[in-house]
């Protein structure tokens, strides 16, 4: 299967026919920057629909564009013309201002002087909600990532994995509806990266939130993911997607088992497939 | 490990024991000794005779300081705060801003007396030396958000206010900070720089007048080391606040882009127009100022007035004649200050990097000298060098010479420890790391330094000849102001400035040039 730049294949992929609501459409959205040197295509004009309550896992090499799809949902870049982008049928800048996304990046991006309790409220803050009322949400969201104790704390005291883990608390402070995740176990190691894996997971299923996860880990797309898009390069475009069928809740013996690498495998082949294969 | 610190404090005691012990005995005891580098003995006792006339003096200018730079940080954020709100805005004032870094302050003094009364012109010229440092580096502060917090930003919805009010204003403070330490000893000269062309009664600047033909070492020296002192007082008030908050304000990680600071792009008759604005807008306000102040066109000319007396008249070819030989004796002494200094400064801070033990001896005594006031060397150089060029060369050259050192020290440390290693990895030794690494590495810092240092040699001269040598542009404005001729007042002060920010654009070109 070559990149595909039809439609139909893409809204539907199948076993997971979008009975309800869908909560992303993006609509025929491409990429071009101007630079110096003439244009530059970091994004072929896509098609993709996420329903309601679906875990999405963009995958695919650096430059393939999975960031500017992700910042184009965000409304931190806009598709080129005749393209569209529509979150829970609104423009993304108008959506975004109602306090229903949340977002974290690669870089937990905290800022330096606040502590790990202030840098969480700042969303409530940008969004002119009192703060004090969500005290006890912010609380709990520092339970749930494990800061217990730290609340105090300054960027500066904590370490790589801590400050993403303010970062991901910070990103759910708003109870979003639609959650943006920009690879924010990129830059933890192995092990921190599963546990963060198997939270991830637990937050979701607690939530329903509608998550799209831009990584380069197949494994963590697949252990977290109910669809898969890979994605190419140069220019950037989806290439194939893949359903992911294991059972929640997934545990983490998951990692281990014969069938979990055997879909990583195949998408190994997918994101290596592209220009060279048959 | 733990007493590394104590025996390093042991060590800098010792040594600064050691050369007062060394100064003491030559002073006291050479011929020369006495004549020059009184001992600091003798200078204190010389203080302590003057006790009453340092109080007088001091006070003034402590005062005089004080409210100078109370007023430019305040209008220096207020610019600041504006200019990051509104680029276009900045585009606008730019002819403003580098014509006020760029001046030689020591023009403006007799221009403010002829407008202002009392201790307000040393006030003023005080709080205009600081405005510059003060708005570019909050402005610094404030442009500078980290783009990823940027985005944050902007995906829960906020805009430039919210941004504002939680990111870039908190963020700006350690610059903001920063600014106000190199201001402070600048308010200090300002008011200095200020008091000679007030003809004031009271201040230092007035104290140095009196004491210069006296012929008595002691109290020059007095004078200096007791200004630097005030001026450096003003410099460590602001160090304490400035560790304290950026050791809370360091990003944690880098941001990986680094966003331009100014958005490109607009209309290009939009940006000729800018352009032609901030060309313009000084102009306007000088005459704007002379027009409104009903101060007499004789006293206080406005711009054509001024550009006609060089050109038409019966005095015309006389004015022109005596600017040009002004400018003949001033600029080749500036020219040779500057790349003397330049120069000596890129030779040691390359040395130190040959032999780290330099950089470690010199480094401290850089930092603080680079905060004194310039006028505070005019004892050491007079009773040195006397008051023929050489003083002015000298001059030229002290100011230049430290805040260069300390730009470039700083260019040759920021090279990346793996490029050093590269070197050393192909067993290439210090040297080699010097040609093939330090030295490419540091030409962009080389160029900061020279944009930074050459309105001040120009500076460093002027003072020198108004003080000393009696020749040159520094010593016609001082004649004519003793003379009233305000038009020759007028036209020195306007060429000067014009040179000094040709001087500042022609660096600026180069560096861009270079730099592609």
């Amino acid at each position: 299967m070559n990149a595909l730049p039809a439609r139909e294949s893409l809204t539907a992929p199948e076993g997971t026919e979008p009975t309800g609501p869908v909560d992303v459409i993006i609509d025929q959205a491409g990429k071009t920057f101007q630079t110096v040197r003439g244009p530059i295509r970091a994004l072929d004009p896509i098609s993709l629909k996420v329903p309601r309550g679906a875990f999405v896992a963009l995958i695919g090499p650096s430059g393939c564009g999975k960031s500017t799809l992700l910042r184009m949902i965000a409304g931190l870049e806009q598709p080129d013309e005749g393209g569209a982008v529509l979150v829970r049928s609104k423009h993304p800048e108008q959506f975004r201002k109602e306090g229903e996304l949340g977002i974290a990046f690669q870089d937990p991006a905290l800022l330096p002087w606040r502590s790990v309790a202030d840098n969480i409220a700042f969303p409530l803050q940008i969004l002119g909600r009192p703060v004090k009322r969500h005290a006890a949400t912010i609380q709990s969201l520092i339970d749930l990532v494990g800061l217990k104790g730290y609340e105090a704390a300054l960027p500066g005291q904590l370490s790589g994995g801590m400050r993403q883990r303010v970062a991901i608390a910070r990103s759910l402070v708003t109870d979003p509806s639609v959650l943006l995740l920009d690879e924010p176990f990129g830059a933890l190691d192995q092990i921190l990266r599963r546990a963060m894996n198997v939270e991830l997971q637990r937050i979701w299923a607690a939530r329903q939130t509608t998550t799209l996860l831009v990584t380069h880990g197949i494994d963590e797309a697949v252990f977290l993911a109910d669809t898969v898009v890979v994605m190419h390069a140069q220019p950037g475009r989806i290439a194939e997607i893949v359903n992911v069928p294991f059972a929640r809740p997934r545990l983490p013996s998951l990692f281990s088992s014969p069938d979990f690498h055997a879909l990583c495998d195949r998408l190994t082949e997918s994101l290596h497939g592209g220009d060279a294969s048959p | 490990m733990k007493t590394q610190p104590a025996r390093e404090n042991a060590r800098i005691l010792f040594g600064t024991l050691i050369f007062f012990a060394i100064w003491e005995f030559l002073g006291a005891t050479t011929s020369w000794g006495i004549a020059m580098v009184p001992a600091p003995s003798r200078i204190l006792m010389q203080a302590f005779a003057d006790r009453e006339l340092y109080w007088l003096h001091g006070t003034a200018t402590i005062q005089t300081s004080a409210i100078g730079f109370a007023i430019g940080v305040t209008v220096a954020v207020v610019a600041a705060l504006l200019f990051c709100l509104s680029p276009r805005l900045e585009l606008a004032f730019r002819g403003i801003n580098i014509a006020l870094f760029a001046t030689p302050a020591i023009v403006i003094g007799p221009l403010l007396v002829l407008f202002l009364k009392g201790d307000w012109p040393q006030t003023v010229l005080a709080a205009l030396m600081v405005y510059f440092p003060a708005m570019s580096a909050t402005l610094l502060g404030l442009r500078t958000v980290d783009p990823r917090i940027a985005d944050l930003v902007a995906a829960y919805g906020g805009g430039e206010g919210k941004l504002m009010r939680y990111v870039r204003l908190r963020g700006a403070l350690p610059d903001l900070f920063a600014g106000f330490r190199v201001a402070a000893p600048l308010a200090v000269l300002g008011a200095v720089l200020g008091e000679f062309g007030s003809g004031t009664r009271w201040g230092f600047g007035a104290f140095l007048l009196s004491a210069l033909p006296q012929g008595n070492p002691a109290r020059l020296w007095g004078i200096g080391l007791a200004s630097s002192a005030i001026a450096l007082a003003g410099y460590a008030l602001f160090l304490l606040p400035a560790r304290r908050l950026s050791a809370s304000s360091t990003a944690v990680t880098l941001a990986a882009v680094q966003k331009a600071a100014r958005p490109s792009g607009g209309w290009a008759w939009q940006r000729i127009a800018l352009a032609g604005i901030a060309v313009a807008l000084p102009f306007v306000i000088w005459w704007l100022a002379v027009t409104l102040t009903h101060v007499s066109p004789i006293i206080a000319p406005g711009p054509g007035r001024t550009v006609m007396f060089l050109i038409e008249g019966r005095q015309a070819a006389g004015a022109r004649a005596a600017l040009l030989t002004a400018l003949g004796q001033t600029l080749p002494v500036a020219l040779l200050g500057l790349l003397a200094g330049l120069a000596f400064a890129f030779a040691l801070a390359a040395l130190s990097l040959l032999a780290p033990a330099v950089a470690r001896a010199l480094l401290p005594i850089a930092l603080v000298a680079q905060n004194m006031p310039l006028v505070a060397v005019v004892p050491f150089v007079v009773l040195i060098f006397g008051r023929d060029v050489t003083a002015s060369v000298f001059m030229a050259m002290l100011v230049v010479f430290f805040p260069a050192y300390v730009l470039l020290h700083q260019g040759f440390t920021t090279v990346p420890r793996a490029a050093s290693d590269l070197v050393s990895a192909y067993g290439g030794g210090r040297w080699k790391q010097l040609v093939h690494i330090a030295v490419p590495y540091s030409v962009g810092h080389l160029f900061a330094a020279a944009k930074l240092v050459a309105p001040q040699a120009l500076l460093g001269v002027m003072v020198a000849e108004w003080l000393l040598s009696g020749v040159g542009l520094g010593n016609l404005l001082n004649v004519s102001r003793g003379g009233l001729d305000y038009d020759m007042i007028w036209a020195g002060a306007l060429i000067s400035i014009l040179i000094s920010v040709a001087a500042y654009e022609a660096v600026g070109f180069i560096e861009r040039k270079v730099g592609r």
